[in-house]
């Protein structure tokens, strides 16, 4: 019996040729990441309970992401000790308003095929993407940081077979919400979905991470995509000069899966998640009874150059409507530079969005706030009512082409009817 | 009386049930609002604040939160479970997705995953005692015995030792 690439992975961290499925290991991450919502939190609780210094400071990365540019004196605070702490420590890597964790740490290839990640953050699951196994451990990570390592039991994989292009206005987002539309809780949980087949190779690493990035949403441990040479051409490009060959990290062909389920991408349409979860997903076309006062593009899943270019592709020779506040984010500062250079923002401004500095913000309501009554529709994770604000305020996710269409007319918009060319 | 003992063999408990849905998400369970908040003192008055706001004010050590499936899903936010632990409560659910169970078990809160017959035979107010290393459940209120599968020897182990980092100090280098 062959192995999945989170088995292979599992295995060489743990430093055992090969591992079941349902079995316990202790595996030591190669990459250890931590926001500053809560890695001063983390080092407070470990040294009570006497670690002085990180098991392996050179692993960790620490980013200044959640609160950019700081709003309140305890953020400010917060921040000093972090950047404080991660210096006394020696951490590898510490990045202060340069982006969001996640895709920080592609873009600055800081994760390739076959590593194993341990983040602190949900939507971990992200660098996923490029063929790393990487898993949210919330408070845990407070232990890899100490000892170098972390329990596991060896997940199942449930194969996902991607077939086929997505259509002009569809992308990946609707990708993810059809793999949520077929596996439910149950079918997820403790599992990894690994993304794979010829249909994987139409998206960029950026998509990618909209689809792995997610699946802790669909209720999985972590999302992982097979590295093809579109994967490898763009971690050469980001500084990963020696990526692992794609046999030795991608499943073996005799590889055992919990279950496979196949999408044909070009059957696809636009979905959108309605409150109160991500799993409740209906078509985009049969929600346009709902008005909408707010548009976010951004967060970790969403927030990239081709999230941004499909935006402006949408919205070029259109205004934001009258009673609709759009706001975009650039997930990195890298992002949106290259954002400026394309002429996108000047686009997008003149189109009558805003435009904000690179932050997690909106997604967990840090900023830009809904009040009772409010919708907005947005491209980041999780719509849980209070999410962005009030109990009594509504948000609803869809791809970057939908939340501009919607943009434009005020309602939930099929985006379809603007695509002028395709998911690029 | 309510009253939380760690024994030799293991957690047991004694208190009411505080009853909640399936599908209790996360951010349901304390607010994503809280999120730069990781002193317990102050997230135990988060807990569940926004669906039932009485229950952090009157539970008790002993007590436990006792829910259908898909428990603390989305979000895989610490904060429930130091909260859950400074108020000294354990978990009776039907599931529990795979970053919430770590968590749970990681800050030492006692958990057993129950079936829908086990959900059923308890409502909400009614008397439990608890001994989570034997998966044996007694609903005092009603007299009625059960029986569920225990956590694993390993699980069991880092809740008992108080929560994972206490189950490490002994191995920690420095």
């Amino acid at each position: 019996m062959g192995a999945t690439m989170t088995q292979k992975i599992l295995a060489r961290t743990s430093g055992r040729s090969a591992v079941e499925h349902g079995e316990i290991i202790w595996a030591s991450p190669d990459l250890v990441t931590a926001p500053e919502v809560s890695f001063s939190a983390y080092i407070k609780r470990i040294r009570e309970i006497g670690v002085t210094k990180l098991a392996h400071p050179e692993r960790v990365a620490v980013i200044i992401d959640h609160e950019v540019p700081v709003h309140s004196i305890a953020g400010a605070e917060r921040n000093k000790l972090t950047r404080k702490l991660a210096l006394e420590l020696s951490v590898g890597h510490f990045f202060d308003g340069a982006g969001i964790t996640h895709p920080l740490m592609v873009e600055q290839g800081l994760i390739a095929p076959g590593m194993f990640a341990a983040g602190a953050d949900s939507h971990a699951p992200g660098l996923g993407a490029v063929g790393a196994l990487s898993v949210p451990f919330g408070f845990e990570v407070s232990m890899v940081l100490a000892t170098g390592q972390i329990w596991m039991k060896v997940p199942e994989t449930i194969r996902v077979r991607l077939n086929g292009a997505c259509a002009p206005g569809v992308g990946a987002r609707d990708i993810v919400l059809a793999t949520m539309q077929q596996l439910d809780d149950e079918a997820t949980s403790y599992r990894v979905i690994e993304y794979q087949g010829e249909g994987l190779s139409t998206l960029s690493v950026p998509e990618r991470m909209t689809i792995c990035g997610l699946c802790v949403d669909a209720g999985a441990k972590s999302g992982i995509a097979a590295v093809d040479q579109r994967c490898i051409d763009y971690l050469r490009e980001h500084g990963v000069s020696n990526p692992q060959p794609q046999a030795s990290v991608n499943s073996d062909d005799d590889a055992d899966y919990a279950m496979t389920i196949d999408i044909d991408l070009s059957t696809l349409t636009p979905r959108v998640s309605i409150p109160p979860s991500p799993t409740h997903v209906r078509e985009a076309q049969a929600m346009s009874d709902i008005v909408i006062q707010h548009a976010y593009i951004g967060s970790c899943v969403s927030g990239s150059i081709e999230d941004i270019r499909a935006a402006a592709a949408i919205l070029r020779g259109h205004k934001v409507h009258a009673d609709v506040n759009l706001l975009v984010i650039p997930a990195t500062q890298q992002v949106f530079q290259q954002a400026l250079q394309e002429g996108l923002l000047t686009e997008l401004t003149a189109a009558g969005a805003n435009i904000s500095p690179s932050t997690c913000g909106p997604c967990f309501g840090g900023i830009a706030q809904l009040t009772a009554g409010e919708r907005r529709i947005s491209t980041s994770t999780r719509n849980d009512p209070g999410r962005m604000g009030s109990n009594e305020a509504e948000i609803f996710l869809a791809s970057a082409m939908t939340v501009a269409a919607s943009a434009i007319t005020g309602h939930i918009t099929d985006p379809r009817a603007f695509a002028k060319g395709g998911v690029q | 009386m309510t009253a939380e003992v760690t024994g030799a063999t293991g957690k047991t408990s004694s208190g009411r049930a505080w009853k909640f849905s399936s599908d209790i998400s996360s951010d349901q369970l304390i607010s994503a609002r809280h999120v730069f908040e990781f002193d317990p003192r102050m997230l135990r008055h988060h807990l569940l604040a926004e669906v039932r706001p009485e229950f952090a004010q009157q539970a008790q050590p002993g007590d436990v939160i006792v829910a259908g499936r898909n428990f603390a899903h989305g979000s895989n936010h610490s904060h429930p479970f130091l909260a859950m632990k400074a108020l000294g409560v354990g978990l009776l659910v039907r599931s529990l997705s795979r970053g919430p169970f770590r968590l749970a078990i990681f800050m030492g809160v006692p958990v057993l995953m129950v079936t829908t017959e086990v959900l059923d035979a308890i409502d909400d107010g009614h008397q439990l005692d608890i001994d989570f290393s034997r998966g044996a459940i007694h609903n005092v209120t009603t007299g009625q015995q059960m029986q569920v599968e225990p956590l694993s020897p390993f699980l069991q182990d880092i809740v008992n030792a108080g929560g994972g980092l206490e189950f490490v100090k002994t191995t920690l280098v420095n």
